[in-house]
């Protein structure tokens, strides 16, 4: 399962979360601001403290909206 | 594989406060509208965290306003395509053609309403920090910044803003500017009234240092000729915006900020294609202006559709 890591404030997330749906991609949504053990999991992935984070494999992932690389990452 | 080709009576290239309410008004008037969009729907104002500056609303979010413009022209038949780019456009035909990575759109009408984007900070270690401690959404990347020292960069009111939104997360705030602040009395009073704030004028950013993210800066004082170094964990940037008109470079009037040259009837040198809110030369940029550029834009694109259909 594809997971996005963010925040609900957070306009760049709600993109990635809108692009997403338009492809038809189920997603777990990681609320980095609720729940501390995904913040957590989330620095330990990106090494840095940056959302949206959108893995599905808790290895490799992409930050930000980067089309191209959510594209590559998924095989959308 | 080939591009499908759609036509439409109007596309408004951006999806900002003039974008939008040319897009409502479009709709409303019967115009099959495609509003494309490759960055934020709502452009700089999607991260404003409150506008109390906006007539009708005591204070509201930047995405709260957003939210309700888009199902307002989305609810009078208007398309929003956020996730296609435009690569190409030909303006001086008819009909204009719009060419995004996806589709070919062929239509009578074009707003460009392509607002800003926020300028970067001009030093070379900033390409090394980006999103390592430099900055430029409060909103997104403020969470992260919790007990932190935080400097923010700039003068005007998007600089003054973001910094009273960080305050809630910073246990010491810098606002560092190199001149004097041009952002509201009431802003500016709310700022420098919280204690964690201390505000840096006639100061300059000269360098950043840190291994792997941003560890701390050097700043210059121009009044005293004193250059010290601080630790800061982060800085956001908000030294003022450049217009989005590369793509239009060729074709249409720019001034010599990049700013579309049209007047109050927002017409371009182009007939039939019209230039809305920041985006456009003029002498105030406000929210209500680029909702009144953006209505005006779409009265006469309608009037300049139906000219084509006698």
């Amino acid at each position: 399962m594809v997971k996005v890591y963010s925040f609900e404030a957070c306009p760049w997330c709600q993109k990635v979360k809108k692009y997403l749906e338009s492809k038809n991609v189920a997603y777990e949504v990681h609320d980095i601001q609720l729940n501390e053990e995904d913040f957590k999991a989330c620095v330990k992935l990106s090494g840095d403290n940056m959302v949206p984070v959108i893995t599905a494999d808790d290895k490799n992932f992409v930050v930000g909206f980067d089309k191209p690389k959510i594209d590559a990452l998924l095989g959308i | 594989m080939e591009k499908k080709a759609f036509h439409k009576d109007i596309v408004i290239i951006g999806a900002g406060m003039a974008g939008l309410t040319a897009a409502l008004y479009a709709g409303r008037m019967n115009l099959s509208t495609l509003v494309l969009e490759n960055g934020l729907v709502g452009g700089q104002i999607a991260n404003a965290v409150s506008i109390e500056n906006y007539p009708g609303f005591e204070s509201i979010s930047g995405g709260e306003l957003i939210a309700t413009l888009q199902s307002q022209a989305e609810n009078f038949g208007a398309v929003i395509d956020e996730f296609d780019t435009i690569v190409k456009v030909t303006l001086n035909a008819t009909p204009k053609i719009i060419e995004t990575e996806e589709k070919i759109y062929t239509c009578d009408a074009v707003i460009i309403a392509s607002g800003m984007n926020r300028r970067k900070l001009p030093l070379p270690e900033e390409k090394i920090f980006a999103g390592r401690g430099v900055h430029y959404c409060e909103m997104c990347d403020g969470h992260a910044y919790q007990d932190k020292i935080i400097a923010v960069m700039g003068g005007g009111n998007a600089a003054v803003d973001a910094a009273n939104f960080l305050t809630k997360y910073a246990k010491k705030l810098y606002l560092i500017h190199r001149s004097e602040l041009r952002a509201d009395e009431v802003s500016q009073k709310r700022l420098r009234q919280n204690k964690k704030v201390e505000v840096l004028l006639q100061t300059e950013i000269k360098k950043l240092h840190g291994n792997g993210r941003l560890e701390s800066i050097d700043i210059f004082d121009k009044i005293s000729g004193e250059e010290k170094n601080i630790f800061v964990d982060g800085i956001f940037v908000n030294i003022g915006v450049t217009p989005n008109t590369q793509l239009f470079s060729d074709e249409i009037n720019l001034n010599p900020n990049g700013r579309i040259i049209a007047g109050e009837d927002c017409r371009t040198n182009i007939a039939g294609v019209f230039a809305a809110g920041d985006v456009r030369e003029k002498e105030i940029r406000q929210l209500t202006t680029a909702a009144s550029d953006g209505t005006t834009a779409a009265l006469l694109a309608e009037k300049f559709i139906r000219s084509l259909n006698r």
